[in-house]
């Protein structure tokens, strides 16, 4: 009898393991190698700053935020297709209780929107989705640990006065293209 | 049949919780067929959004970002469409009306500027200047003209929203300040 119990607690494991794994995490696992994508890691290294010349608050600050991650298509004439069934797709993820819209913007052919996971003083993902049918979409999420509204504040004050590092960014010259 | 009536009368309370519960959803989506058109602009900003901002922290002797907190933390949901097109326009208008009617919004003033067409609806709560929903309407009459249908929920005071509206730069700001000094 013992055994099978254990098969299935593992099992059960094995489950809640796949649930609780982010959808969207898996979507950009999927299509960093497909060839329509643009998959970019940013660390904070981007911002260019001397860690001690920053005060108490805003070393916190930087301290929740751990990376962010970019996924783009990059829309052309010949991949229409996998442009509107890619962008269904990642709505549906996006459409997950789990994350927590905060707002929502639409005109035209473009739209965007930011969610968030996790709960107000402890948020764990921001994740950013802008579309637009001329020149496609990204996907953007922001990883970090217990990030509050403050937090945020603090960290886009650092952002404006740091020299941002733009060389991480080249590659998303080539969507703008 | 003491039993058999109390289950019924259970269901009807059931249906009529279930009816209560969902009327907000339908009134919301009324304007909500309206994002992503391909001639509207919409903007949509969630409770959640609000609950948030109003978690940052602010310097206490800042007066007006203390207001403008206090403010926030009262707030439920703020909707914008805009558009510039004569069809988009006549929709809006008439699911503007329809919502009006179907909720009881008072008429708190309306402007003719200039070929502008400006109404400013509100329901209130338990005070006079407490409000529950403001719905502005803004009617542009040219191409040039954007029309605006803005939609704030919450539970909030009139004279407090000219802060919001000096802050976000929500369009018709300046009529908005006008109805909230007439009311004072």
């Amino acid at each position: 009898m013992k055994p099978i119990y254990s098969l299935f607690f593992i099992l059960s494991l094995v489950c809640v393991g796949c649930n609780t794994d982010p959808s969207l995490q898996k979507y950009f696992v999927d299509n960093t190698e497909n060839s329509n994508f643009l998959a970019l890691d940013v660390s904070p290294s981007i911002l260019n700053i001397e860690k001690n010349k920053l005060t108490a608050d805003q070393q916190t600050a930087l301290a929740s935020f751990d990376k962010m991650n970019i996924l783009a298509f990059k829309r052309t004439d010949k991949n229409d297709e996998q442009y509107q069934v890619e962008n269904k797709k990642l709505n549906t993820i996006l459409k997950d209780k789990k994350y927590q819209q905060l707002m929502k913007f639409s005109s035209g052919s473009s739209a965007a929107s930011v969610s968030f996971i996790g709960d107000d003083e402890h948020i764990n993902e921001f994740v950013f989705y802008a579309n637009r049918k001329e020149n496609g979409f990204a996907v953007v999420r922001v990883l970090g640990k217990d990030m509050n509204a403050t937090n945020i504040m603090t960290l886009m004050q650092i952002v404006q006065k740091s020299n941002l590092d733009m060389e991480q960014l080249k590659p998303l010259q080539q969507l703008l293209k | 049949m003491k039993s058999i009536f109390f289950k019924n009368s259970k269901k009807l309370l059931l249906t009529i919780l279930l009816v209560l519960i969902g009327t907000p959803f339908f009134a919301q989506s009324s304007f909500d067929k309206f994002e992503g058109q391909d001639d509207v602009t919409a903007l949509i900003v969630n409770r959640k959004m609000f609950e948030l901002m109003s978690k940052v922290k602010v310097d206490a002797s800042d007066k007006q970002a203390q207001q403008y907190m206090n403010l926030i933390k009262k707030l439920d949901n703020l909707r914008v469409f805009t558009t510039t097109s004569i069809k988009a326009t006549n929709e809006l208008k008439s699911t503007a009306d329809k919502y009006v009617k179907s909720t009881g919004l008072e008429e708190l003033m309306r402007v003719n500027d200039s070929g502008k067409n400006i109404k400013i609806l509100v329901k209130s709560g338990g005070s006079d200047s407490q409000i529950k929903e403001l719905l502005m309407f803004i009617e542009g009459s040219g191409k040039t003209d954007q029309t605006v249908l803005m939609s704030l929920t919450g539970d909030f005071d009139l004279n407090e929203i000219s802060i919001l509206t000096d802050k976000m730069k929500i369009p018709g700001g300046d009529e908005l300040k006008k109805a909230s000094k007439n009311k004072k």
